[in-house]
């Protein structure tokens, strides 16, 4: 089978998420090469690879951060190819980021606070009393959010006092607010201790029961492909293979260019 | 009674500056927009009152004469005499002129920010100070817009004031609206509002992947920044009794108001004040006792320069030894929702 270029596999169902031989270039790089994949309604999809072979790029242009040079983005059935971040979002689509990018001085609770759909872009709401109430049921959410993500003591700390593996909680816990239907994250437990990863993988398998469905990219195996659905292996901007986790590491294609790559 | 006026000055100065700098707080200081042409919002406040609202009223009088200057003159006499029998002809061309400022300000201000589409930072800081720049020379070489470099006369708003009472009436005048726009900005920004701004000063692609379109929250910004600064140059016109395109250089209108932001601490109304406070202070201080300072220190330069290099050294100071100012930004977390999550939190973990 050749990957990349035939219609996607979906894993099972209805699909999420399809890119359609997506093309990515950098100047005279192919960051993206007729990437096309399917994540299925409430699944976990993982993408794999290793460093410099796309993912992220697929990420960023899937989101609207990135335009795609060729191909097509599709989401519940609408194109949503090279549309602006902010519209991609308000259809119910929600990343984060490789490197953390939190709110410096912001307090942690204020950093979950700001991902609520269409929340405190009116003026003239901040003269009425509206808001107070909704802000009382989203700061109870967002408590509720840190007490399972275990930085719940952190809330009024500014985020430029956090570690590294509570920057990444905290990214976690922003998408996990704002009760997206496709969370896309990237590297979402690097740096977080095994046991925590454990629990907030569990909450995201959880999650997929509600038909959330998530597209992960992230490199500690070991610990991620007991939760995933469908795997996706990316080289040199193309899908290279895809299939179950407990087969795909087993596929010499991967063997070759990922875990042949980190060895 | 020297000390009386110079108090007064004070007064009238630090409300005039703080407005200003209130102004730029919400654009600088929460949403991190580099607006180097604040001189330009507050210049069209001057022009709603000098350009506008003048002309208005000459319509409205049917006064004749050559030009917006010479007209202005025979409109200023008139009014002030009709202003001195009805006091609240006075109040009401008052509220006109702010009126019509915020207005004005408000859609400068939306296409002012426009560039920032495309430039981010240092490249949309320098467009934007080029932009007001320009219309500050049109302002002053086109004598038709508000009487270029010969300036054009308003009328007394506070005619009907016995005239040694006047200076007191602007500077009460002056805090009640300072007072006012201190509790718009205080309120804007403690809501969730602010908070977006801060969020979009710290990370705009966060912002985006909220959903959040950072154009529309800019010149809504920029928008709502520029229509108080342009009530300042309203008010400061109307003090000042004439409007004079080149007293709102970049330099007092821009840069000074900038100083006293670095100086009390962005991100924070309190600090803005203080920063505001310090800053007029020290200006009225130079201005009243710059001779004999030259004098006392032997200065080998004019005393006029002196306020310049002492504030230019001041930021230099401020930026190299305390970046975040005299009070530093604090995370908003205790508004009444917080507080009462808090509560119930308290209350579930004791129930347990």
């Amino acid at each position: 089978m050749e990957y990349g270029n035939s219609q996607p596999t979906p894993s099972s169902g209805a699909s999420a998420l399809v890119t359609q031989r997506l093309t990515k270039n950098f100047g005279g790089l192919r960051a993206l090469d007729g990437v096309s994949i399917d994540v299925a309604k409430g699944s976990i999809t993982l993408v794999i690879g290793p460093n410099g072979s796309g993912k992220t790029t697929l990420i960023n242009v899937v989101t609207g951060f990135l335009s795609a040079d060729d191909g097509k983005v599709v989401f519940e059935g609408r194109d949503i190819t090279n549309k602006p971040p902010h519209e991609i979002f308000q259809m119910g689509v929600v990343r984060t980021f490789q490197n953390p990018h939190p709110l410096k001085k912001l307090a942690v609770l204020e950093n979950l606070l700001i991902a609520e759909p269409g929340y405190g872009e009116s003026v003239l709401q901040s003269f009425t009393r509206r808001w107070v109430d909704k802000e009382e049921r989203l700061v109870k959410k967002a408590f509720d959010i840190l007490n399972f993500l275990g930085i719940e003591h952190l809330w009024d700390e500014q985020a430029m006092n956090l570690s590294g593996g509570q920057l990444r909680l905290l990214e976690i816990g922003r998408a996990l607010m704002c009760d997206a239907k496709l969370i896309i994250m990237d590297e979402p437990i690097a740096g977080v201790a095994p046991a925590l990863s454990h629990s907030i993988l569990k909450k995201l398998k959880e999650l997929t029961k509600s038909g959330i469905s998530f597209l992960i990219v992230e490199h500690r195996l070991d610990i991620i492909l007991d939760y995933v659905d469908w795997v996706y292996v990316m080289a040199n901007g193309r899908i290279v293979a895809e299939g179950k986790s407990d087969e795909i590491l087993k596929n010499p294609k991967v063997i070759e260019v990922y875990l042949g790559a980190q060895g | 009674m020297a000390q009386e006026y110079l108090l007064l000055d004070i007064i009238l100065w630090f409300s005039i500056y703080l407005i200003v700098a209130l102004s730029l707080n919400i654009e600088y200081g929460y949403a991190g927009i580099p607006n180097f042409g604040r001189a330009l919002a507050v210049l069209i406040g001057a022009i709603a009152v000098g350009g506008v609202v003048n002309r208005i009223l000459i319509l409205l009088l049917g006064i004749e004469g050559r030009g917006i200057i010479e007209t202005s003159g025979t409109l200023k006499s008139t009014v002030n005499a009709m202003i001195s029998q009805n006091p609240l002809l006075g109040l009401g061309i008052l509220v006109l002129c702010l009126l019509i400022a915020a207005l004005m300000g408000a859609v400068t201000g939306a296409l002012f920010i426009l560039p920032s589409a495309k430039l981010r930072q240092d490249y949309l800081a320098i467009t934007l100070l080029a932009i007001s720049e320009v219309l500050f020379l049109v302002s002053n070489y086109n004598t038709s817009i508000i009487g270029g470099y010969y300036g054009v006369s308003i009328p007394d708003v506070l005619a009907f004031v016995p005239g040694e009472r006047r200076f007191l009436a602007f500077a009460l005048l002056g805090v009640g609206i300072a007072l006012l726009v201190y509790l718009f900005v205080e309120r804007l920004l403690t809501s969730p509002y602010g908070r977006l701004l801060k969020a979009m000063r710290e990370n705009e692609d966060v912002v985006k992947a909220f959903g959040k379109n950072i154009l529309v929250l800019r010149i809504k910004t920029v928008a709502l920044g520029s229509a108080i600064a342009a009530i300042a140059g309203a008010f400061y016109s109307l003090y000042s009794v004439n409007v004079i395109a080149s007293t709102f250089f970049r330099v007092d209108w821009t840069f000074f108001p900038f100083l006293m932001l670095l100086l009390g601490g962005m991100g924070n109304n309190r600090g803005v004040v203080l920063g505001v406070f310090s800053f007029v202070i020290v200006k009225v201080l130079l201005i009243v006792y710059k001779f004999e300072i030259k004098s006392t220190l032997h200065l080998p330069f004019e005393a006029t320069w002196l306020e310049y290099i002492l504030f230019g050294v001041l930021m230099l100071l401020i930026l190299y030894y305390k970046p975040d100012g005299l009070i530093k930004e604090k995370p908003v977390t205790m508004t009444p929702p917080i507080k009462h999550a808090l509560k119930q939190k308290a209350k579930e973990t004791s129930g347990r």
